[in-house]
């Protein structure tokens, strides 16, 4: 986005005078031994499009279940609108307004299109669920979507396609989003029509002011749609820019830095041809 | 949660339409709906149930042994015994198929079916209020129900491990404390009992009532309420409905509660139906709930299954049962056959599931 200011380092990739929607602060995660993230800052803005890269295994993924209080931190706090906050499960963070389409996509195969699309959200009539008005959302959805050509709403999801299946799954959460919106690799099944309109879900919802977050290993896309990269390396942000027009070449630079410094290689003291060689390692 | 939900479903309802992309969707969505008509027609959504397959089976069964046994076994009298014995397995797997539903096991449930009774019985021998007595068993049912629960989800290990321990430990509890005996009743029989198991009419028992009555109220608990979604998503996949928001674990251990008061309550019905209990009522009855509910169509790992499934799946074993005998077939063939059909069922719901996956919304 033009708007944004220029990578200044701690408030890297903020839009200008914005605050925050959604901040980490230094937030880990140990699995037993390993360390799946270490000591994350990072904030979100409403109205921009966050793209988080770095390597498989880098944290990506594991950063996104514990925004979406589905992981408890083992470290670190959140704040939302500047107030610190805890999500003890997956239900708190969306009554907070946070939707997230997960890698594994979060759908029940042994459930119909209908029932997955409300799952922790059911709409009830009375005691009862009320299925028709589900069904009636899930279609106009769906069509909205452009998934439109469906034929059964109430057919099982292990009937469908993988890119049906990851359809599904973003139009559940672009339906329900309130607030900040996170995809973890959505497009990874879909055809390039059907990437494009997703990242068009993603610019509308920017438009709307809603904070997007995209973890997303194809960098030619990344650089089309976000506002900003954000690089995790072996569970560290290791760099966070506002996009600038940025080559993939640069990008997958940045998505190695970690390794760089790692080996005491001052990354500023390398050029983008020398990046560019490594990358292609 | 309640809040939570109704806010997202406020969202989604009010929200999504000036949401919407203008011209997005159009051709397709136009297509759709006139395909959408032809695949919602009465045939179709018949021939695609799970059930429909099990329940011809069912009524093929009845056929032949209506056949071989020369009248006798479609008699009236014969569907009154079939039925009564049935009751009590079928209340019993109405709580293991649902909980199988939730993709967990219970081969505890006839110890507590014998614990609950006989605690239950000693108490109405011991002249306390029968009703009191039927809310201990209760108690006790859902009770141990709660503990399977409990240590599965927080020890977590398979909830096939936790209720083989509880199988041991309660019916070792039990043998302790009735040292075997069997209780008995004596004349004149409490009300309550007639009502939980007594004739009415000449031919059946109330237990047929309570077992089709329960049947239907979970039947619409599991297809209509948010807490029966809850069942099915964390029985396919748990993981799913934990990043849904659902909560999984107060779900889980729920399911263990209800198979667990449904086990009691049925000890509950066989203590109205013989007036006397023993240890040894129920020693089976893991195994044939289990056995009914996937011939009924219950898959092993969880997130599908029904209650006319588990009825169904009851009464094959009953008819079974029943069948072979008036056939002038030796009882003893009872086990081979319910082996085989268990196979031959599971093979079947694997290629219909093939075919055809789901069932409405
Ligand atoms: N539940 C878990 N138990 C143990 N280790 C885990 C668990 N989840 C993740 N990890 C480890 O944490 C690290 C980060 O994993 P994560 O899934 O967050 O990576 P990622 O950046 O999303 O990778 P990818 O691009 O392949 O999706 C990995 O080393 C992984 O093995
Ligand atoms: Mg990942």
């Amino acid at each position: 986005m033009s708007a944004a200011a220029g990578p200044t380092p701690g408030t890297a990739g903020a839009p200008a005078g914005a605050a925050p929607w959604f901040e980490a602060r230094g937030v880990s995660k140990h699995f037993g031994g390993v360390v799946a993230l270490d000591g994350i800052d990072l904030a979100f803005y409403p109205g921009q499009i966050v793209g988080l890269i770095g390597d498989n295994g880098s944290g990506k993924s594991t950063f996104v279940k514990i925004a979406s209080g589905v992981y408890q931190p083992s470290r670190g706090s959140f704040a939302v609108g500047g107030k610190e906050v805890r999500f003890r499960n997956a239900a708190d963070a969306r009554q907070a307004g946070i939707e997230t389409v997960h890698q594994d996509l979060g759908l029940v195969d042994s459930m119909s299109i209908v029932r997955n699309f409300f799952l922790g959200a059911e709409v009830r009539r009375g005691p009862f669920l009320d299925l028709r008005r589900m069904r009636r959302e899930t279609n106009r959805m769906l069509e909205e979507i452009g998934l439109g050509n469906l034929r059964d709403l109430g057919q099982d999801v292990s009937r469908l396609s993988g890119g049906e299946r990851q359809a599904i799954s973003i139009g559940r959460a672009v339906a329900f989003e309130k607030k900040m919106l996170i995809l973890d690799e959505p497009t990874s099944a879909l055809s390039i029509a059907e990437t494009e309109k997703v990242f068009e879900f993603m610019r509308r919802a920017r438009q709307r002011g809603l904070a997007v977050v995209c973890v997303m290993h194809n960098l030619a896309q990344v650089r089309d749609v976000a506002d900003r990269f954000v690089v995790f390396w072996h569970g560290k942000k290791v760099v966070d820019v506002t996009n600038e027009g940025q080559s993939e070449q640069e990008l997958a630079g940045y998505i190695i830095k970690g390794k760089l410094s790692e080996l005491g290689i001052d990354q500023s003291s390398l050029d983008t041809g020398a990046l560019r060689v490594l990358a292609q390692e | 949660m309640t809040a939570a939900q109704a806010g997202t479903n406020q969202q989604v309802l009010a929200g999504a339409g000036p949401a919407g992309p203008p011209g997005q969707g159009g051709p397709a969505g136009a297509a759709a709906r006139t395909s959408r008509l032809g695949s919602s027609s009465l045939a179709f959504r018949i021939l695609r149930q799970r059930e429909t397959g099990i329940v011809l089976v069912g009524l093929l069964m009845f056929v032949v042994f209506s056949v071989l046994s020369n009248g006798t076994f479609d008699s009236v009298e014969n569907w009154g015994g079939i039925t009564s014995t049935a009751a009590e397995l079928g209340i019993v797997t109405i709580g293991v198929a649902l909980l199988m539903i939730c993709g967990e096991f219970d081969l505890s449930v006839g110890a507590n079916f014998s614990f609950a009774a006989l605690v239950m019985a000693t108490m109405i021998q011991d002249h306390y209020p029968p009703g009191a007595a039927l809310v201990v068993a209760l108690a006790i049912g859902a009770g141990i129900g709660l503990l399977n629960g409990l240590v599965t989800v927080t020890l977590d290990i398979p909830s096939f491990i936790t209720t083989l321990g509880a199988f041991f430990l309660w019916t070792g509890v039990t043998l302790i404390v009735t040292g075997g005996e069997t209780v008995t009743i004596l004349p004149p029989t409490p009300a309550l009992l007639n009502v939980l198991g007594g004739m009415l009419g000449s031919q059946i028992r109330s237990e047929l009532l309570w077992w089709l009555g329960l049947a239907v109220v979970v039947g619409v608990v599991l297809q209509r309420t948010v807490t029966g979604n809850w069942f099915f998503a964390v029985g396919g996949k748990r993981l799913a409905a934990v990043e849904a928001g659902v909560p999984v674990t107060r779900t889980r251990v729920l399911a263990f509660v209800i198979c667990g008061l449904f086990a009691a309550f049925a000890g509950a019905v066989q203590l109205g139906h013989l007036d006397s209990m023993s240890a040894s009522f129920g020693t089976t009855y893991q195994l044939e709930a289990i056995a009914a509910s996937v011939v009924g169509g219950c898959a092993l790992m969880g997130g599908r299954g029904s209650m006319l499934g588990a009825v169904v799946g009851t009464l094959i074993l009953a008819m079974l049962d029943s069948g072979l005998i008036l056939s002038g077939v030796s009882p003893y063939w009872y086990e081979a056959v319910v082996g085989v059909i268990l196979v031959a069922a599971v093979a079947m719901h694997t290629r219909v599931g093939q075919l055809v996956s789901g069932a409405g919304a």
